[in-house]
Parts: structure tokens; sequence; C-alpha cells
């Protein structure tokens, strides 16, 4: 014998419980919307460069510094490496130079981002970088050229940025 | 008597009113305000009272800190949503005279966060930043519209 009888048991409805849900995730949709704007703001800390001021202490590692010249037509990259050959001394250096010129008269990010993060890997130590636009270089253009320097925010080339 | 057009079917309750139906619905909602919560920003960018204004974008993801506000639009400058100088008027280099007093007067100045129109030359911009140093804006910084990803 059986201690307790099956009684046949209804299930529970969850329509109601799901037209809560979605009513309330309604009433957020309608604050979202009326209360935000579709326009998020990014921020760029900047440093600038003092007139007179004095340039940094050159870097200990392989890739000394690291200067972008920014104009209308081209951005050209120049970089100073320590000499590693045997015969060289600790002081001497190579400055390499890379021309990245624009696409269509705008500013070729893709390539610049490639060569900046081919400059990166020699010394990843290296996080500062000056970039000198020229008179005539838009907002547009410096923020792209900027957003390049500093890389991803996963992975950053060269966050240290200073405007000269 | 009367006879109705058309038979009523004997229909099933809840018909048209499926769990099936709603669970997707949740997630399509679930999804619109992940999405909305992600991409919108309750941060207005300011703009001035006329003249063209559009800010450049950039990947950056920082948020806003405050501070003043200073925008630059390629009709003049302007500090805390008042304008202070129109560039048709300014001369010579260096520091933006009319600026600078404006700026020496606003408490607390640590920190400014320059809206800058998209067409604007450095040349001008510069001069607004070295223009906030030197009236002791000891944080700068520039502010553009983001367009990253999610």
């Amino acid at each position: 014998m059986r201690l307790f009888r099956d009684s046949p048991t209804e299930e529970a409805d969850v329509r109601p419980t799901l037209l809560g849900v979605v009513t309330l995730l309604f009433l957020l949709l309608f604050f979202l919307l009326s209360t935000s704007s579709g326009q998020r703001l990014g921020v760029i800390d900047l440093r600038l460069a003092a007139p007179g001021q004095a340039p940094p202490l050159p870097h200990s590692g392989v890739l000394k510094a690291v200067r972008l010249a920014v104009g209308p037509q081209a951005v050209a990259i120049e970089f100073e490496v320590s000499t590693t050959d045997i015969s060289a001394s600790a002081e001497s250096r190579e400055l390499r130079r890379i021309e990245v010129p624009a696409r269509e008269g705008r500013l070729d990010a893709v390539a610049l981002a490639a060569a900046l993060d081919t400059i990166h890997a020699i010394d990843p130590s290296q996080l500062a970088a000056e970039v000198h636009p020229d008179d005539e270089v838009t907002t547009a253009t410096l923020l792209d050229v900027l957003d390049a320097v500093r890389g991803p925010t996963a992975a950053p080339l060269f966050p240290k940025v200073s405007l000269r | 008597m009367k006879r109705s057009l058309f038979r009523r079917r004997a229909e099933p309750a809840g018909v048209g009113l499926d769990v099936g139906a709603l669970a997707p619905m949740v997630d399509m909602m679930v999804l619109l305000l992940v999405f909305l919560l992600r991409t919108y920003s309750t941060d207005l960018a300011p703009a001035p009272e006329e003249g063209p204004f559009e800010l450049a974008g950039t990947t950056a993801d920082a948020d806003r800190r405050g501070g003043v506000e200073l925008l630059v639009s390629s009709e003049g400058v302007h500090v805390n949503g008042h304008r202070v100088a129109a560039w048709e008027y300014i001369e010579g280099e260096g520091v933006i005279e009319p600026l600078y007093a404006t700026l020496l007067q606003v408490r607390p100045k640590v920190r400014a966060e320059v809206h800058a129109d998209a067409s604007v030359p450095w040349k001008r911009l510069q001069r607004v930043l070295q223009t906030a140093e030197a009236a002791g804006v000891e944080e700068i910084a520039l502010v553009g519209v983001w367009r990253g990803g999610m």
C-alpha cells in the first residue's frame, strides 16, 4: 500500500511571469531611450610639452625615441635604435624612418598602425612617443593619429603620447 | 433566428500567447538592453548655439571626468557654454587673451576637457591648449565621439 496518494497536479502557468518580465524590459528600454543619447564620448588625456621644455631622457632599451611628424599628406615616423653591431659603441644609434602617405586625401590609419606595430615589436618596453602635428592638420586627423599611436586598449603600443 | 456568418471555432485556451513564443522575445529585449547600455550614454556632447559643429571620432573609451568645458568650433572658443572669443577677432600668436582672462576666473580648474570640431586645424587647437596651460589648468583632455565596437 502506498503512503501518499498520487494526485493529478496542474502545471504552473509561466505566461504571466514572462509577460511581467517583458513589460519590465519594455519600461527599461523606454527609460534608457528617453534619458540617453546614441553619441558616446571618449576621452584622451594629453601630455603637452611646455615651450622650451627639454626632451625626456632617452629610454634605456633598444628603441631610444619615437617621433611622428604629422602632415596633411603623410605621417613620417622617425625612430632611433641602438646599434647592436659588435663594433658599435654604447652611444651609437641609427635613425630610421618610415613614411605613411595619405590615401585618397585621408590618413591611412591601417598602414600607420601596422608601421607602429612593427616599431613596437623592436622594443616593447618603450611606451613613449612624440607627436608633432603640422599647423594645418585637423583635429580629426590628430585624433586618428593619437588612437593609432596609443594602440588598442587591450594591447597598447605607445600609451605615453606627448604633443609638441 | 440569428445566424452568425462566421462559425466560431472552439479554440484551446492560451492560443497566441505561447511560452515558446515569449522566450525569444525576452531574449531579444535583453540583447537590445545590453546593446543600448553599451553604446548609449547619458553624457550629452556639448555644441555651440550656432554654426556647424561635429566632434572627431576616437577609439579611446575612457569616460569623461568633468572639469572646465572648452569648446573649440570653427567660429570661436566657448568656456562652459559661454562664447569668449571668435577666431575672426583673435589676432597674433600664442595665448588667446580673452580665453586666458576667462580661464583665470574659473574655479576649480584642475582639469579641462576640450571638445574640438573635427575640422579645426592644429594651429588653432594648439593655441587653446597653450592658453589653458598658461591659465593654470593642470590636466587637459581631448574629447571625441567614441567609435569603438561592442
